[in-house]
């Protein structure tokens, strides 16, 4: 049992076209189960691995049921399987020195796929050759004249500072070579006067390469890279960079296409192997078919295609150019028997150089699947023994593939058919498979190699089926595809340029992200055996969203993976970084001075990334350059801000409470929860406890997250709900007067000492790009309403003696002169301590006695006889109290001022100066005070 | 295709004065439905051509109360320019807008685009400002000064525009906006038309 479901998944794999391509998952399973075969005839002692393998090949097969969309078009030609299974073979039986030797299985694994090189593999693999940015027009035109025609390079026009598309055009077009400009949007790469969009420029130029859409025809690799059968080949070549084009590696085809050589030239090559693990890391960015990015929502790729497109090149191409892929091994004479394709074959004229795009037949899968045909053809063709599949694993195969596709966007046509059982169940096994490797392979081998010729008879009927069935679900995928284009890609292009901010914000919250694999994995096995029809509706639809961030969460994903891999200087500078400062508490004075190097050093890395050769492909290939930066600090947060979380948020608490700051922030939060909204200048409506819960659990949920981008939405999430309430459906716009008192009050009123070291972390660590913007004025606004909060008592007191004081003092002195009926003076009041001082000779106190309604005009009076003060009008009487400064008008009554301090409920410490009215400020200097001004 | 600068603009003035009608009144006149809109009135965009390149203002409006005069240089902090708005009806209001003016000459970022607009010009007959004063310490300063009515929809356009022209442009090599004579202009007609 186990076996079959091993090569199934391997089949099915293989003829997705993706082992090299979209998850090196994959590959890892596929060479699991080669190894598995292996192993199962040479014994079990690698058992323990081999049970790895099979958990891995559990936990992958959820991704790859995800990835997997549209591709079962492939089916359609009833050739694949067959033809898969002979190169399987082919590779089992052609080097039994591998199993002999010991070598790492993987090694061979890779070496198999390396063979089926798609031309996005092709193209990634030598972007130094033709992706040359800072190429001008002059040293292109003098690349491209020495080419044939369709051969290109993509530059950076310094002109219209966009990246063009150069294609050297045939004599008869009169100029040598033309330029395409490149639209980059927010989210996608596109050729201007073309309707369809690419996630990258590796798709973009991909797909002009089998469709010449609004070219003049289709562009061509040049020779050496088309021909190469391994990506060592591919990376010697991108060695050359520019020199390429004027090295003898840019041979040129030979008159006639040349000869397929044989599988075994392609084989192992250390080198290769080698290249093939370092480059791995790459492969989670790079490898895509275009062919599924194109129709499929849930793989996350992002490309739109015009349904007009799709309709008119379906009708195209669904005639002929199929064949070339299916004839190829015809021509070569070989394997033709094994699989007869559902039509009849045209005559092989079709060289696979010249123009891979022709051997496209299903409208909605594009070229790069072509090119797997035609390079499955290739393979199969060198397959030396032509050995048909047992028909019961075929079946199960087909079955499987159906399920699969149907699970995946079919569903709607499934009804035609009957449910499929067996898939079902095959399924769960599938979603389990880590015990079901308990059962010994034995058979494996037996299966691969030595599948009985007479079971060829067999074949058909199943292939038949397959074919069928898929040719049912390409069309009503096209349709439904076509039908979700129209319907969601406006929508959502216009939704991700007009909503505000906000909505970014749906879907896709740090704790996702935070959240470990396994979860996640987890989740999507036991999906598998959910019911099909609801999961499937539901993925496309979260697909749809989904895809549009997904080229720029793959890029965060490989920085963040590069950051941790310490071979490279990125990741030793990171990692070094973050080690330093977790283990360097007394690093820093102040909670600022942390987070203000810590954001320094994001920003410098990031500098560093734009720049470096590290991050390969350029990111410049990859993401549309207004979003680069955008990138790049997302980027920088997950690999800086989310393993220093805990560190920062610790560190940040020590230096609040060590400096007491928090302590006193409690106590002010305490005192202004008393006052009533009115007291802090709050005239509009305030939230209600219900409203008051909401925004403490958004703040709670803000607390959680690492990015100070997704605080800040939340911040703004948060305040949106606070205009609502003020504005409760009344239509009125409420600007900062009205806000700013109501939002104190909320902060107020949630008590929450985090707050404060939340609001630092987002003002210190927010990209200063962000700062002007909304976030930035909210946070601005909260960071203000929150040292309004902490100065709230110095505010009081501020406002007892700043410019409204002497009102106030006025007004008190007004009410009391007019109630002077009533004697209530202490006898203290007899005496009034007066301090005087002189720029030069200091301060000296004297205690004058005093009437209790002695003015302070009389006061002076006194002062400048006691001091033997000279020229009296140049002197007054000031009152100092919690360090500022007052001078006291002629008509009012120290005593009574005095008095009035004294019944405070906490008591003041303030002293009655008798000073120079317009003294130098820093000649005023009362005990300690050397920062005194008169206000 | 454009290029888009931002702008951040930043009102000051005491409360009631008007300052976010202004704003209001400038964002959602010809309100672009492809613009996403802010979340309130506190902070609101609005981009408008100037020259060959696009100004996108970030307006952030604060508050006027007196108790949150001291949080006022966050909000001017990296202005490009402040729109420091006085009542006409008020003499006070254009007290402290005197204040506010000598604060940013004193502590606002260098360079910073100083536009008085007097509100509530349709509220003439109970004028307490005079234009007269307003245009002279508006020149003295070196300032533009309009007189604007939110209610109306009077000179708010002109206010907005009057700044983008004092921006200079990004490429030094561009000439035409220097800005100088033809804000005068500006000033002046914005004046008359409202008068």
């Amino acid at each position: 049992m186990l076996p079959e479901v091993l090569r199934t998944f391997y089949v099915s794999c293989w003829q997705r076209g993706w082992g090299s391509e979209e998850s090196p998952a994959c590959s890892r399973a596929s060479l699991g189960e080669m190894s598995a075969w292996t192993m199962g005839a040479r014994g079990l002692d690698k058992r323990g691995s081999f049970f790895k393998l099979i958990d891995t090949i559990a936990s992958e097969i959820g991704e790859l049921k995800r990835e997997m969309v549209q591709t079962d078009v492939s089916l359609e030609n009833g050739l694949e399987p067959s033809e898969t299974y002979s190169m399987v073979r082919h590779k089992d039986g052609g080097y039994p020195e591998d199993k002999d030797g010991k070598t790492c299985p993987r090694d061979s694994g890779y070496d198999s796929l390396s063979n089926r090189l798609s031309i996005l593999d092709r193209l990634l693999h030598t972007h130094p050759i033709w992706l040359q940015l800072s190429l001008s027009e002059e040293e292109a035109a003098e690349v491209l004249q020495a080419q044939p025609p369709g051969i290109f390079l993509v530059r950076k026009s310094s002109k219209m500072q966009k990246k063009v598309l150069s294609l050297r055009l045939p004599c008869e077009f009169g100029a040598p070579l033309k330029e395409f400009t490149i639209k980059e949007s927010t989210y996608t790469f596109s050729l201007e006067g073309s309707g369809i969009s690419f996630a990258d420029l590796f798709r973009l130029i991909a797909f002009y390469c089998i469709s010449r859409d609004v070219l003049p025809f289709t562009l061509k690799l040049p020779y050496a890279i088309s021909t190469a059968k391994t990506e060592s080949q591919l990376e010697e070549l991108a060695q050359l960079g520019l020199n390429f084009w004027s090295s003898s590696a840019d041979n040129k085809p030979p008159n006639s296409p040349p000869p397929h050589r044989p599988l075994s030239s392609a084989g192992i090559c250390p080198a290769s192997l080698r290249q093939l693990c370092l480059i791995n890391g790459v492969h989670s960015i790079k490898t895509r078919t275009p062919s599924e990015l194109e129709c499929s929502q849930t793989n996350g790729a992002l490309c739109f295609i015009n349904p007009l497109f799709l309709k008119v090149h379906s009708q195209d191409l669904s005639t002929g150019p199929k064949r070339p892929s299916t004839r190829t091994p015809n021509a070569n004479g070989t394997e033709r028997p094994r699989s007869p394709p559902p039509r009849p074959p045209p005559p092989a004229i079709n060289s696979l150089h010249t123009s891979p795009g022709l051997s496209r037949t299903e409208p909605q899968t594009s070229m790069p699947e072509t090119v797997h045909h035609s390079k499955h053809g290739n393979v199969a063709l060198l397959g030396t023994k032509p050995t048909p599949i047992p028909p019961p694993r075929l079946k199960k195969q087909a079955s499987f593939l159906e399920a699969e596709s149907s699970a995946k966007t079919l569903t709607a046509c499934r009804p035609g058919r009957s449910p499929p059982e067996p898939e079902l169940e095959l399924e769960v096994e599938m979603g389990t498979a880590g015990h079901a490797g308990g059962a010994p392979p034995r058979d494996a081998p037996g299966d691969c190699t030595r599948a009985p010729p007479p079971d060829s008879e067999s074949q058909p009927p199943p292939c038949h089926g397959a074919r069928q069935r898929l040719s049912d679900m390409s069309l009503s995928t096209s349709s439904s595809d076509s039908l979700e284009f129209d319907r969601s890609m406006p929508l959502y292009g216009y939704e991700a340029d007009t909503t505000s901010s906000l909505e970014d914000y749906e879907g896709e919250s740090d704790q996702e992200t935070m959240a470990p694999p396994i979860k996640s994995k987890k989740k999507r096995n036991s999906s598998f055996v959910l019911p099909k029809l609801v999961k499937s509706q539901l993925r496309k639809m979260s697909g749809v969203f989904s895809s549009f961030m997904t080229p720029e969460k793959r890029m965060v994903r490989r920085i963040a993976e590069l950051s941790r891999d310490k071979c490279t200087y990125f990741g030793c500078l990171v990692q070094d970084y973050v080690s330093f400062l977790k283990e360097n508490k007394e690093c820093h004075v102040s909670s600022t001075d942390m987070l203000q190097t810590i954001r320094q050093f994001m920003t410098q890395v990031k500098n560093y990334l734009s720049q470096s050769s590290e991050l390969d492909p350029p990111i410049e290939s990859l993401i549309p350059e207004d979003q680069i930066d955008v990138v790049l600090e997302k980027a920088m947060h997950k690999c800086i801000l989310k393993p220093l979380k805990g560190h920062v948020e610790a560190m940040l608490k020590d230096f609040h409470t060590a400096d007491g700051s928090w302590k006193q922030l409690k106590e002010n939060l305490q005192l202004v929860r008393q006052r009533n909204p009115q007291e802090l200048g709050v005239f509009a409506p305030t939230p209600d406890l219900m409203e008051l819960e909401k925004i403490k659990l958004k703040f709670m949920t803000m607390q959680k997250m690492y990015s100070p981008e997704k605080k800040v939405m939340l911040l703004l999430r948060v305040c949106k709900l606070i205009y609502t309430v003020m504005e409760n459906n009344s239509g009125r716009m409420y600007g900062a007067d009205d806000f700013l008192p109501v939002l104190t009050y909320v902060i107020a009123q949630c008590d929450m000492l985090e707050l404060d070291t939340e609001i630092e972390y987002m003002m210190e660590l927010l990209d200063p790009s962000l700062l002007h913007g909304e976030g930035g004025y909210y946070l601005t606004s909260a960071y203000g309403a929150l040292s309004l909060i902490k100065n709230f008592q110095e505010e009081q007191a501020a406002r007892l003696l700043s410019s409204e004081a002497r009102d106030t003092l006025r007004q008190w002195h007004k009410r009391r002169t007019t109630n002077r009926t009533i004697p209530s003076v202490d006898d203290f009041q007899n005496y009034l301590r007066v301090a005087f001082q002189e720029v030069n000779s200091g301060c000296t106190g004297k205690t004058l006695l005093v009437r209790p309604y002695i003015t302070t005009e009389d006061v002076c009076q006194l002062c400048a006889e006691k001091f033997k003060v000279e020229d009296p009008e140049e002197y007054s009487l000031f009152l100092f109290v919690d360090e500022t400064w007052q001078q006291l008008a002629e008509d009012t009554y120290p005593q009574k001022i005095k008095a009035e301090l004294h019944s405070r409920p906490q008591p003041h410490i303030f002293h009655f100066v008798y000073k120079r009215i317009k003294s130098d400020p820093y000649g005023v200097i009362f005990q300690n005070g050397d920062d005194l001004t008169p206000s | 295709m454009m290029a888009i600068r931002e702008l951040k603009v930043c009102l000051l003035g005491d409360t009631g004065v008007g300052k976010s009608s202004i704003v209001c009144r400038f964002v959602q006149d010809h309100f672009d439905h492809n613009i996403s809109p802010t979340i309130g009135a506190s902070f609101m965009t609005k981009t408008v051509p100037c020259g060959n390149e696009l100004h996108k203002f970030l307006i952030w409006d604060t508050a006027g109360q007196e108790r949150f005069h001291s949080l006022a240089p966050m909000y001017y902090r990296g202005s490009a320019a402040a729109v420091i708005v006085y009542d006409i009806t008020k003499q006070d209001s254009f007290h402290t807008l005197k204040k506010w003016v000598k604060e940013l000459k004193e502590h606002g970022p260098e360079n910073i685009v100083m536009a008085i607009a007097g509100n509530k010009c349709d509220l003439s007959d109970i004028r307490e400002v005079p234009l007269k004063d307003a245009k002279e310490y508006a020149e003295s300063i070196g300032a533009l000064v309009v007189e604007t009515s939110a209610k109306n929809a009077i000179n708010i356009e002109e206010l907005f525009q009057g700044i983008s022209r004092q921006i200079p442009p990004l490429d030094p090599h561009e000439n035409g906006n220097s800005g100088g004579i033809k804000l005068g202009n500006q000033s002046l007609q914005a004046g008359r038309r409202c008068c």
